[in-house]
């Protein structure tokens, strides 16, 4: 097999799609988007703009090459990001990156998520913040947390993850097929994770670069944080009690 | 049991399950509610129907259940139905949670896939 060390394009048709969910993001989008595109030219773009009530559509519809997808109701992230593998499922593209709309995310660390798929030949890869990079400095609760899930992955699905919550991925047709029909669409990333590996697929984690948010706020505020986690883990447990189906 | 020997509370009560049964029959005809919600709130207004008008009826399901005063097994089991009643909703309720999901996901991708051929349509008329 060719060694397949990013996107790529065949006859001028992408084999990968970057599916960008944005919910109020006027201030970041164009960023975001310039950047995807400067990083990876091979990729087709496609922004899901979660019923935004300022002019992240308008910014998005201003460049060449992008589409987007305008939700007549705001479904949250999960239910966004779902949009979008339904698109790509019917558009046949082969791989999907979820890159969010608030520009933490950075484009030219695409490729270390495709070396890891190609490596471990696993069906989602889940860049990382805290593997191996030290870049991001975050507070000793995080931390906790992120211990905490890591404790929780290890013991319900014998998976190693540091980052569960990150949603910086790229996902394979084979994990798309079975996210198209069942994405949680509140805290969807921890609940994949389970997902997928009942589904028998392939789950690794690679670091990467990750930055601050430039404009906005984060949605889990330090009030908010453990009643976040109760959540998270009760979605975790369910989605562990529930039958494949 | 004759009309006359019934009490204020049983008056009230047989009221009150009249107008229930009266309300759901009227909004079912009025498709206001589906059939299938009605029959939970059908069989509480007969319950508190037949609970009222039979008074020994209640005195002796209370003494089998073994509560001594007689409204509170009454209150317990009406409490019962409504647990009942509410869980069906929540039921009802995250089954058009997830329906709305997908038809909100479905006319996203429409639209997108209405723009797409209109798109293609003016470049072939120029």
């Amino acid at each position: 097999m060719l060694q397949k060390l990013g996107p790529e394009r065949h006859n001028g048709i992408a084999d990968t799609l970057i599916v960008v969910p944005a919910f109020n993001e006027q201030n970041n989008i164009r960023g975001v988007l310039r950047e995807i595109q400067a990083s990876l030219p091979e990729v087709d773009i496609l922004v899901v703009n979660d019923c935004s009530h300022d002019s992240t559509a308008v910014i998005a519809r201003e460049f060449d090459g992008v589409c987007v997808i305008d939700l007549p109701c705001n479904l949250g992230i999960g239910g966004a990001m779902q949009t979008g593998f339904k698109y790509a499922l019917n558009k046949d593209y082969q791989y999907v990156v979820q890159v969010d709309g608030d520009g933490q995310h950075v484009p030219s660390e695409v490729g270390a998520l495709f070396e890891k798929m190609q490596q471990e030949r696993c069906d989602m890869v889940i860049g990382s913040r805290f593997l191996g990079v030290d870049s991001f400095r975050t507070t000793w609760c995080r931390r906790m947390g992120i211990k905490v899930f890591y404790c929780l992955f290890r013991a319900l699905v014998n998976t190693r993850i540091t980052d569960g919550t990150s949603g910086f991925r790229l996902y394979n047709r084979k994990s798309l097929q079975v996210l198209a029909r069942f994405y949680s669409s509140d805290y969807p990333e921890p609940d994949a994770i389970v997902l997928l590996k009942k589904h028998g697929l392939r789950v690794a984690e690679v670091g990467v670069e990750m930055r601050q948010r430039e404009h906005g706020e984060s949605s889990i505020t330090p009030i908010k944080s453990p009643y976040y986690m109760a959540k998270v883990i009760l979605t975790i447990l369910f989605s562990c009690a529930r039958a494949r189906r | 049991m004759p009309a006359g020997s019934f009490d204020k509370i049983q008056w009230l009560g047989i009221i009150f399950s009249l107008i229930i049964l009266i309300s759901v029959i009227f909004l079912v005809r009025e498709r206001l509610i589906k059939e299938k919600y009605s029959l939970v709130w059908l069989l509480i207004g007969l319950f508190v129907f037949v609970m009222s008008v039979f008074r020994g009826l209640l005195e002796g399901f209370s003494a089998l259940i073994g509560v001594d005063y007689a409204p509170s097994a009454f209150f317990a089991l009406l409490i019962a139905f409504a647990y009942l009643l509410l869980l069906n909703l929540s039921v009802s309720i995250s089954g058009l949670k997830a329906q709305n999901k997908a038809i909100t996901q479905e006319v996203g991708l429409l639209r997108l896939r209405v723009e797409e051929l209109e798109k293609a349509r003016t470049r072939t008329d120029l």
